[in-house]
């Protein structure tokens, strides 16, 4: 199989043309081309959520994540950026933890920011974004103890979550709190959906900032990715017909397999 | 050029260089930002943040996909990955201090205050300060193994803290998720439709096909021929690689193509809003 | 949003509070650990996988086993890692163990070798040693490929690898017969496989917990992994391969009762839901 040391010739095609394709998309939306999303019912959630906690006067509680600065992580700071700028609104507090110190100075400024931007600069508290703790275990238990003490009425969870997400959103669901949670690994997917009330799963997760914003540039990355996964589907079939047609027992001679594989 | 680079980058030996090498990276850095924050207004700053970022990502992206050659495969990036992973891991060690300052901040402001559960912010002060202490003592010591039979205090303290207490924890603190399945799986599972009723003859599949017992209720059915197949072995097995791995296998497509998409935005600075200009 | 309180006999069973759950749980767990009632254990074809590749790793190369994990997956990857260095003692492979993400698995897994190795009078350093916890991520892993002693450095002794017998001739990636990793972290495998398996075609196995094994079938239906132990399970199923019950078996009862009694409480609260619900058609007609 392929190395992940350098790519072979088929790798650098594909990349460049997924890549042609999802920068093309951003163009032409870019320059006023209008293109639809579907309606993702986790981020359709968000305002009711953030609504819930302006009723009760209570916090909200959002959750980075374990991971430092990554795709997945900056991904949940554009939908942190999004739900500051609702609570901002309404005059209800948010409190963001954080298991990363690289993270915690960006989550910082971007919550800062947000406020700025919905015209409430004086509602943002330093103290309200915090680095909880770099480990996982202490991590869910420092944001358990945070939901406990702050009595929060709704949790966000977006961000890259692995064994301690079942200890967050379990404590959530009996401390009476409303749940949204986002997270792209499949494997603890089945954990937020027996725990929260709303789960935006796989690529929702990166559709969020697009669904939200309504941003061209996003949202046509958004439909740029929907028809690069049709090329990856189509390279799939063809290769399924072509492992049909020609047999499995010649695969590891074929031209098409040793070219594909190691590229040599 | 890189010989030369690398001659600044390698380790030094004796206080005295090392402290000359920290001052002049000091002063360097200081004189550069001072520089920066001077010369470049905001929409400058924004400039020099896409150009770093295109450079970063430029850097890695072509040690990737240029060609490479020889026995190790390398192009004439690759010999620098090493320095430069080693470097970023050096910049990241100093956010380290930042995530202390603001738990020093947060607790240190609960005990100020006599803030309800006051107590536990001082415990977290006492267990930092016992675990910083001890850790940085017993590294000190540099012991040989295999220990002797009597260690001096600090190594006995540190194995207390670390070894005694901070694993024991752990591994209690993840048997909690035992629990708590039991309790969510409980709640959750309901058949409220014909989708649900089907998730959970799927569960009960692969919870009993995954155990021993759920292997001895079924063990009567012939293991040959047709009715082998309803084996809950057999069948949990099946859920496990025909249903559920092409399914993995599709979620890990698109969220690679997701992530894809994402990094594409942020290499080249086309993502807006939050830690980006707002302007579009 | 929180559990509302049980009304009615019919509501209690699909409304149980969270102790009674968590009381029979621990009540199970413990009279199983403590009073087991066993079933036969047959061995699923990933451990028997696992086991053939042990065994079919050359004589003459080295088994790494990369012990990537810590205190909070110990209950799972312990006694995997306890049944893959049994097996390697049993089939006479020398091994090294090491550790490139979570620091603490160098130091629980060489508690586990020690007691094991005495049993099998095995001698560090020249029947199996502990290479240490080494940090820099993948920087690791690449920079061992092509350099396996400059890169260990020193063993978790403190004494210089090519030092001990066993290291002798070892040189890269090419005298490494297979590795065997043993995590609880997500993304490892991915990193083993992209810089090793792949490129250099090394032999690599696995064992997971529970939770993240069925994201991994792919990798050994494609032929990356060459096997795969899933949890507690996969350490009692290579038990009974190596004929020697251990710590996986003795929790394996537990792990089967602790599933019924989950089986047991989803039943009976789909039992509540249904005649709740029933009893609610019969009120409204």
């Amino acid at each position: 199989m392929g190395s992940l040391e350098h790519a072979n010739w088929f790798m650098t095609a594909l990349f460049c043309t997924m890549s042609g394709i999802i920068v093309g998309s951003v163009l032409l939306a870019q320059r006023g081309r209008e293109m639809f999303i579907r309606r993702i019912p986790g981020l359709s959630a968000i305002e009711e959520a953030v609504g819930r906690a302006t009723e009760m006067g209570k916090p909200i509680f959002f959750s980075t994540g374990l991971w430092g600065i990554d795709v997945v992580t900056l991904q949940a700071l554009a939908i942190l950026s999004y739900i500051v700028k609702l609570a901002a609104r309404h005059a209800t507090r948010i409190i963001v933890g954080t298991a990363d110190s690289t993270l915690y100075p960006v989550a910082q400024e971007s919550v800062r920011e947000a406020y700025e931007a919905a015209g409430a600069p004086e509602a943002f508290r330093a103290e309200d974004v915090r680095f909880v703790s770099g480990d996982q275990f202490p991590y869910a238990l420092g944001a358990v103890g945070i939901m406990a003490r702050e009595r929060t009425a709704t949790n966000f969870l977006f961000g890259a979550f692995f064994a301690e997400a079942l200890i967050l959103t379990e404590n959530g669901r009996a401390l009476g709190a409303l749940q949204v949670a986002g997270c792209p690994d499949p494997v603890q997917i089945p954990f937020f959906i027996a725990t929260c009330d709303y789960v935006v799963i796989g690529d929702e997760y990166y559709a969020a900032s697009a669904y939200l914003t309504r941003e061209p540039t996003v949202t046509g990355s958004i439909v740029g990715q929907d028809i690069a996964k049709a090329l990856l589907m189509a390279i799939v079939l063809a290769g399924i017909g072509l492992a049909t047609y020609f047999g499995g027992q010649h695969m590891d001679h074929s031209w098409l397999f040793r070219h594909l594989g190691t590229g040599r | 050029m890189r010989q030369t680079v690398l001659k600044l980058l390698a380790p030094t030996t004796g206080t005295a260089s090392l402290v000359a090498h920290l001052a002049a990276a000091l002063l360097v850095c200081a004189l550069l930002l001072f520089a920066l924050h001077r010369l470049l207004g905001p929409r400058g700053r924004r400039w020099l943040i896409a150009a770093v970022t295109f450079a970063g990502g430029l850097f890695y992206g072509l040690e990737y996909f240029l060609p490479a050659h020889g026995k190790p495969e390398k192009n004439f990036l690759t010999p620098w990955i090493e320095p430069v992973s080693v470097a970023l891991t050096v910049v990241f060690a100093f956010t380290v201090g930042l995530g202390i300052y603001s738990l020093c901040q947060v607790h240190g402001r609960n005990v100020g205050r006599r803030r309800p559960g006051w107590h536990n912010s001082l415990a977290f002060f006492a267990a930092m300060v016992a675990m910083f202490v001890s850790g940085l003592w017993e590294h000190h010591l540099r012991l040989p193994e295999p220990l002797p039979a009597v260690v001096p205090w600090p190594k006995g303290v540190y194995e207390v803290l670390f070894n005694g207490l901070y694993g024991p924890l752990q591994a209690a603190t993840f048997s909690l998720l035992a629990f708590y399945i039991a309790s969510a799986a409980y709640r959750a599972f309901r058949i409220r439709s014909a989708e649900a009723g089907l998730m959970m003859a799927a569960a009960f599949i692969v919870m009993l096909g995954q155990v021993p017992f759920g292997r001895w209720l079924t063990s009567w059915l012939p293991a040959a021929g047709p009715l082998g197949s309803l084996r809950l072995e057999v069948l949990g097995d099946y859920v496990l690689t025909w249903l559920n791995t092409p399914a993995q296998r599709a979620i890990a497509f698109g969220v690679a193509v997701g992530a894809l998409a994402m990094s594409l935005r942020l290499w080249l600075s086309l993502e807006r809003g939050t830690f980006f200009s707002e302007q579009s | 949003m929180a559990q509302a309180p049980a009304t009615g006999s019919w509501d209690y069973l699909q409304r149980m509070p969270r102790y009674v759950i968590y009381l029979l749980l621990a009540g199970v767990v413990l009279w199983q650990l403590l009073a087991p009632i066993r079933f036969p254990i047959v061995p699923s074809s990933t451990t028997r996988d696992v086991y053939k590749a042990i065994r079919a790793a050359p004589e003459n190369k080295l088994i790494i086993i990369s012990v990537d994990w810590d205190a909070s997956t110990q209950a799972e990857t312990g006694p995997q890692t306890a049944a893959v260095i049994r097996a390697c003692f049993e089939s006479g492979k020398r091994f090294a163990l090491m550790n490139w993400t979570a620091p603490m698995g160098a130091k629980l897994a060489n508690d586990i070798a020690r007691p094991i190795a005495e049993q099998y009078h095995a001698e560090y350093g020249r029947d199996w040693c502990n290479w240490g916890f080494k940090s820099g991520g993948a920087n690791v892993l690449m920079a061992m490929v092509k350099n396996i002693p400059e890169t260990m450095g020193n063993d978790v002794r403190g004494k210089r690898v090519t030092s001990l017998p066993m290291m002798k001739g070892v040189r890269d990636i090419k005298d490494i017969g297979l590795v065997v990793e043993v995590t609880g972290l997500a993304g490892v495998t991915e990193t083993w496989i992209g810089l090793v398996q792949g490129p250099y075609q090394t032999p690599l196995t696995a064992a997971y917990t529970a939770v993240m094994a069925p994201g991994y079938y792919a990798y050994t239906d494609s032929g990356q992994l060459k096997g795969m132990l899933v949890g507690v399970k996969g350490a009692a199923e290579m038990e009974v391969l190596e004929r020697k019950p251990g710590l996986g078996s003795a929790i394996m009862s537990a792990q089967s009762w602790g599933h019924i009694l989950i089986l047991a409480l989803i039943i009976l609260g789909n039992t509540g839901y249904l005649l709740a619900r029933g009893r609610a058609r019969r009120e409204r007609a």
